[in-house]
């Protein structure tokens, strides 16, 4: 299955560039997997819907708060992001699950199959972000099973 | 019995996180107000010292909303210090470009956020146009929000064509633009347009454009709405009679002085029609009497600004932003500079731009009634139909001129200081720049809600929306939707910045009560 890893976030300001600097790392890598498309979703927001609309498996990278207890990576499936706030209308900083329910409503084209988002909550750590980076790819490839 | 409310906090939905309105309110009217920017972003101080060309890269990604906005000033001012203009077709992609931006923009504010506080049923549930605005407006399941959202999107793919990229482009450069499109790339564009215009007659006008166009006052305005089923029921139709009813004629009125840097630079043979060398003219206005706009006498004051403090306001060729926050304590209250034009406090945005450009309808309707909310978020409406025409003629011209240049060499920046003065979507934008050595010694960056959210300056002078809240009525303390509507209609952006996935995020907060 093809798959887009989209970071998201904005690299000026700390605390919200974790998402860039995965991307960053996955751009220095020598070779991305084929079939993996690796995109700076920076700020666009909503602007990235035409992004959602090819199928295929859909991982976001970005810095999350209030997941986990303590610094660390996790995984955020499609149903918790969109449950992750009640404020599901449009500003300008619209965020992922504002994104996420209003795609089905707008897709001119093929919905994904699966979307999830590795978060990174906490201090960003270079082991942090190359663990990110790791599990991007391997869930972008094999989705979550290829955690198991 | 004079009743003032105390210190009561309230949030202000789809407000920005990093602003902060207060409020006085006595007896139900706003009487004093403040506006507060939270966050310092400091771009300027992070583009010194980088490479003359940088700000093409960084400088876009100051805002998600308004990111080609961003790099079209940033290019502009790079053009000025080299002194070479940009060949005809690059003229014409980068305005095509900047021209999708900002209508993508005023369709979602209007539609998404500002007429979204129509379907407010804590303070509209007893407005005779309550239900229909729920159907139109309602977030996710609102008829209108939803087609605004497919509609803009489609639109936006014309930049991912000329730009090359999505998204964060950086195809403009000094002297033009990287990349040749292709014929068929032309005519997808072409294509694109022509769709979003056909939606945007049916769904936002109710009319073709040149119906639109042919009113030219209050009266007219009044004609066109009587005239057909489909002219009410077009979202234009439906916001002029919906806010009539709620009375967004009467107040919100800010400065009454208005600026507009201009926009959109013509290219040397076109069809699209202009004021001196571009399609918006550059201008100041008290009321509806305009005059020129000279670029000297931009000054940004710190007098209320948490910077370290100057002798006197400075023009942005040397201006400094040297964050201060310490002392003072509550006459500082802003990361905001407070940019003035010629000293005064301006408003800015598409109703400067309709005045300035000597529009018809909204000279009468300022005339007439002075400025309010209607006739602010009425220019935004409306202001897609004064561009989808030029979008035509360029999209054309680029068909039959594809064989002619879309570049001019530049091989490097010269030593010099330059500007680049355009209209973003919610106002007057300006970059300005100095390079030495190829590397950047200067850079200050004044955006539009900069000029419309400022603090109060040395003079005590309210900032534009903070003058615009004076008067407004709050029905309900804990439901302020009104002076909402007043701030909304300058199309807030201070942020486009903290985004991360949080459980149960924060709101940006309205506060009401005498505690700044």
């Amino acid at each position: 299955m093809k798959a887009s890893i989209i970071c998201i976030g904005n690299r000026f300001v700390a605390g919200d560039e974790a998402g860039l600097l995965v991307f960053d790392r996955l751009q220095n890598r020598p070779e991305i997997p084929e079939g993996i498309t690796v995109i700076e979703g920076g700020l666009a927001g909503l602007n990235l819907l035409s992004l959602l609309e090819t199928g295929g498996r859909v991982v976001f990278v970005d810095a999350v708060k209030g997941f986990k207890g303590s610094s660390g990576v996790v995984i955020v499936e499609h149903e918790e992001i969109l449950g992750s706030t009640s404020q599901l209308h449009f500003d300008h900083g619209a965020g992922l699950p504002y994104l996420l329910a209003v795609l089905p409503r707008v897709c001119d084209g093929e919905l994904p199959e699966e979307i999830m988002l590795v978060g990174l909550e906490g201090e960003c750590t270079s082991e942090m972000i190359e663990h990110a980076a790791d599990i991007s790819l391997t869930v972008a490839a094999h989705g979550l099973k290829g955690l198991t | 019995m004079v009743k003032t409310a105390k210190g009561i906090n309230i949030p202000l939905n789809r407000a920005e996180g990093d602003l902060e309105i207060r409020v006085e309110v006595n007896n139900g009217v706003v009487t004093e107000s403040w506006s507060s920017g939270t966050m310092f972003r400091g771009f300027e101080a992070m583009m010194q010292g980088r490479g003359a060309l940088d700000g093409l890269v960084i400088t876009p990604r100051v805002c998600g909303i308004c990111s080609l906005t961003h790099l079209t000033a940033a290019v502009e001012a790079l053009d000025a210090i080299t002194g070479i203009k940009p060949p005809d077709n690059a003229r014409r992609l980068r305005n095509l470009a900047l021209m999708v931006e900002t209508i993508q923009s005023d369709i979602r504010q209007a539609v998404l956020m500002f007429m979204a506080d129509f379907a407010n049923q804590n303070r509209y549930h007893d407005h005779p146009l309550s239900e229909e605005a729920c159907n139109r407006y309602s977030p996710l399941t609102g008829r209108a929000a939803i087609e605004v959202i497919r509609e803009s999107k489609r639109l936006l793919q014309v930049v991912a064509i000329i730009g090359g990229q999505w998204p964060h482009t950086s195809f403009m450069v000094p002297g033009g633009v990287t990349s040749i499109p292709e014929i068929s790339k032309i005519l997808q564009c072409r294509i694109i347009i022509d769709r979003f215009r056909t939606w945007y007659e049916r769904s936002i006008l109710g009319c073709p454009i040149e119906r639109w166009q042919q009113i030219e006052s209050e009266e007219d305005l009044h004609g066109w709405l009587l005239e057909k089923e489909s002219h009410r029921e077009s979202e234009v139709g439906f916001f002029l009679r919906f806010a009539r009813q709620a009375n967004l004629d009467t107040f919100g009125r800010g400065p009454n002085r208005y600026l507009s840097f201009g926009n959109f630079p013509l290219p040397v043979e076109t069809d699209v029609q202009g004021h001196d060398g571009r399609m918006n003219r550059a201008g100041y206005a008290s009321a509806t009497d305009v005059s020129s706009f000279d670029p000297e006498k931009v000054t940004e004051d710190l007098s209320h600004s948490w910077y370290e403090q100057g002798s006197a306001p400075a023009h942005p060729f040397s201006g400094r932003t040297k964050p201060y926050a310490s002392g003072q304590s509550g006459e500082l209250y802003s990361w905001i500079k407070a940019p003035r034009y010629n000293g005064e406090v301006v408003e800015t945005g598409p109703l400067a731009e309709m005045i300035i450009d000597g529009n018809p309808l909204f000279i009468d309707m300022i005339k007439q009634n002075g400025p309010n909310i209607l006739v602010r978020e009425l220019a935004r409406l409306v202001r897609p139909a004064h561009l989808l025409q030029p979008m035509s003629i360029w999209v054309n011209e680029l068909l039959n001129k594809r064989e002619e240049s879309f570049y001019h060499s530049v091989t490097t920046i010269p030593d010099g200081e330059g500007a680049g003065l355009i209209q973003a979507a919610r106002g007057a934008l300006g970059h300005w720049l100095k390079v030495e050595d190829e590397k950047i010694v200067h850079y200050q960056i004044i955006t539009p809600s900069a000029w419309n959210g400022s603090p109060r300056d040395a003079s005590g002078a309210r900032g534009a929306w903070e003058e615009a809240l004076i008067g407004t009525p709050i029905r309900d303390i804990k439901n302020p939707v009104e002076a909402g509507h007043v701030v909304r209609s300058f199309d807030p952006c201070l942020v486009c910045a903290v985004h991360c996935l949080q459980k149960g995020s924060s709101q940006g907060i309205l506060k009401m009560g005498l505690n700044r």
